[in-house]
């Protein structure tokens, strides 16, 4: 291959250059972070959404470690519930957590059954190559808390970011399992 | 329990994370009622929500300290501390201060850092140990060579994010326990979440190993011979480039200076790598990759390089030109691992280069390289172990690197510059930040001087 082909192509590199930064922009909405107001509205689009903050008890954070094999670090979680025509549709918690050294705030919506809805990133501080795209969260959607929703199993790793796999996905167990045992509490289920 | 001593508890609670919030933060409380104020004045902060708003817009901290009989003001307010809270917790920069807020509210840059949550330095390393004991002799029976054991990597990565838009990474090496270098050091400008424009000293952005190099993330106790020959990890360059990354694409796309080519060999590229050190900038290179990945935990791509080598060396005309592509693909399903790579290098002027040297026969430079691998790893407990826990993961690896596929007219190959490498190992992972490597690696080529070795590898990541 001749040397300096692509000095000798620099308009077609320019016109390449400027394409991917239209297509950037173009996707900017659909990839990267999202504020927590226009996460609720993709989850639970013309829904009524009401929002109140949750202090867990001792025992509720035992339970939940238990169930979800997620360490707890807050007592504290938003919780945004979300009614259409008056019927629960859904929830969303806000789950805050330390990828490496820096914070990731995701807002993980759940269906009415607590499955889940989707995920959406509103914080990630640690460097932009390792965040995790929309297509590998959707691994989660639709899926029950059980043995299998665990990195290797039914979701895959990311490869180069294993450290945010691992983290997203404790972090998603955590919140599945903080919403069963809150229902538990509110007798809306049995355990 | 009655409502009313739940509400007691509740206002208590968050009374009392509020405090321990602000002491570790060094804040004052006039700090707190400003965040509070501030809250007020934006009316909460989901203009959507049916959230209880703060509605005594005249509340003061007075007021907050006497006992209130009534308990639904009691409950706002409590909620409102919660949700100050747990909004700063998130991180969200709803509640950071530009500086001019700071300024406003008298507050010296040191006092107001603690509000750029954002902003900041983050650390974080990896490093990894090798013992390689290798066979008596080699294929043809003469000796081999002795054991080593070696402090091959320790790394230390620190960041610093200066705003949301300019960010700075950097990698400290201390290679074989004694050699500082520096890895990589560059400043990305985050244009858009998607699109990004960098410069510094970058890592080539080719092949499997080279951006990703940490022993938690490759295969192997060492890293494959093809990304060591041909690509030559770690291999970084001062540079500037663009970046992109969106759901099921990224690219990457450098102009970098040129490989040193006065130190390339009969043994491959490695040699030209100028590390960024006083780098020779008469050529420069471009070099790029584009990976797709059309589910998760799959992805394939390319990548090439391409520019002048000879740095002037060959004098006019004569400028060395290097041409690397690479293809690649990895795999990672339900515990399987496999990954494969083949790289392919092009030279021109190998002739001028090898006159230069006084290098005849066997010793040139080749006009062409290539090498390339396949492997295979599975993990046995997968499917049975622990969230977060341990994983075992017997490997097979087969590799083939000639870095002498094309010799120029009137030279002709080594017969020990095409080896094949048979690795047959295991990796023990008791937690995702820890690996323990064992291999075995048969090693051939035509001359009969392939050697095998046994190795040990200890490597970590955080």
């Amino acid at each position: 291959m001749p040397d300096y082909l692509f000095v000798r192509g620099a308009k077609r590199w320019l016109f390449v250059i400027a394409l991917c930064f239209l297509a950037g922009n173009i996707v900017h909405a659909q990839f990267g972070l999202v504020s927590r107001e226009e996460a609720l509205a993709s989850a639970f689009p013309g829904a009524a959404v009401t929002s109140e903050r949750i202090f867990l008890t001792d025992a509720q954070v035992d339970q939940i470690e238990e169930l979800s094999r997620a360490d707890v670090d807050s007592k504290l979680y938003a919780r945004y519930i979300a009614r259409r025509n008056g019927e629960v549709i859904g929830r969303a918690y806000v789950d805050t957590h330390q990828v490496r050294t820096k914070k990731e705030s995701l807002v993980v919506s759940l269906h009415a059954d607590g499955r889940v809805r989707r995920i959406d990133v509103t914080v990630f501080l640690e460097p932009p190559d390792y965040i995790a795209g929309p297509s590998w969260m959707a691994q989660f959607y639709g899926r029950p808390l059980d043995r299998d929703l665990a990195i290797q199993r039914v979701i895959r790793p990311i490869a180069g970011a294993t450290i945010t796999a691992n983290t997203v996905t404790l972090a998603v167990r955590r919140v599945m399992a903080l919403d069963q045992v809150l229902r538990i509490g509110a007798g809306e289920i049995t355990p | 329990m009655s409502d009313l001593l739940m509400k007691q508890i509740k206002f208590v609670l968050a009374f009392g994370i509020a405090v321990a919030w602000v002491s570790s933060n060094t804040v004052s409380a006039q700090v707190l009622n400003s965040f509070v104020e501030r809250a007020k004045a934006q009316g909460g902060p989901l203009a959507s929500v049916q959230a209880e708003a703060v509605t005594d817009a005249d509340a003061t901290e007075e007021e907050t300290e006497e006992p209130q009989d009534d308990n639904g003001d009691l409950a706002r307010r409590i909620d409102l501390l919660a949700e100050e809270l747990e909004r700063l917790r998130s991180g969200e920069d709803g509640r950071e201060l530009s500086d001019d807020d700071a300024q406003a509210r008298g507050l010296a840059p040191s006092a107001a850092a603690v509000y750029r949550a954002n902003r900041g330095l983050s650390i974080a390393g990896y490093g990894e140990f090798l013992y390689e004991n290798y066979a008596k002799t080699k294929q043809n029976g003469s000796a081999g060579k002795g054991d080593t054991f070696d402090a091959l990597r320790a790394i230390v990565y620190t960041g610093y994010r200066f705003s949301d838009k300019f960010i700075l990474n950097t990698e400290i090496e201390i290679e074989h326990a004694k050699e500082a270098n520096l890895e990589f050091a560059y400043v990305d400008y985050a244009a858009t979440e998607n699109f990004g424009v960098r410069g510094g000293l970058v890592l080539v952005p080719m092949g499997l190993v080279n951006e990703f190099h940490e022993p938690t993330v490759f295969m192997g106790t060492e890293r494959p011979f093809t990304e060591n020959k041909i690509i030559p990890s770690t291999w970084r360059e001062n540079g500037a480039g663009i970046y992109g990354a969106w759901d099921k694409v990224s690219f990457r796309l450098y102009a970098v200076n040129g490989f040193d080519g006065a130190k390339f060999s009969s043994e491959g590229l490695r040699g030209g790598r100028q590390k960024g050190s006083k780098a020779k900038a008469e050529n420069f290179a471009y070099t790029g990759r584009l990976d797709i990945t059309p589910t998760p935990g799959v992805f394939f791509g390319g990548s090439f390089y391409s520019g002048g080598s000879a740095q002037g060396s060959l004098g006019s005309g004569k400028d060395l030109g290097t041409t690397i592509v690479d293809f690649h693909g990895q795999a990672q399903v339900r515990g399987f691992d496999v990954r494969g790579l083949w790289a392919n290098a092009n030279i021109d002027d190998a002739v001028a280069f090898n006159v230069k040297n006084n290098l005849t026969g066997s010793k040139g430079l080749a006009e062409k390289m290539e090498g390339g691998y396949v492997m295979f790893g599975y993990n046995l407990l997968s499917q049975t172990s622990d969230i977060g826990g341990p994983a075992f993961t017997p490997y097979v690896k087969f590799e083939r690197v000639d870095t002498q596929a094309k010799m120029p007219v009137g030279y002709s190959r080594s017969l020990s510059t095409l080896n094949n490498w048979r690795t047959i190992g295991f990796e023990f992972k008791p937690m995702p930040n820890v690996v323990v490597k064992v291999d075995y690696m048969k090693n051939t080529n035509d001359a009969n001087s392939g050697l095998d070795q046994f190795n040990v590898a200890l490597g970590y990541g955080f």
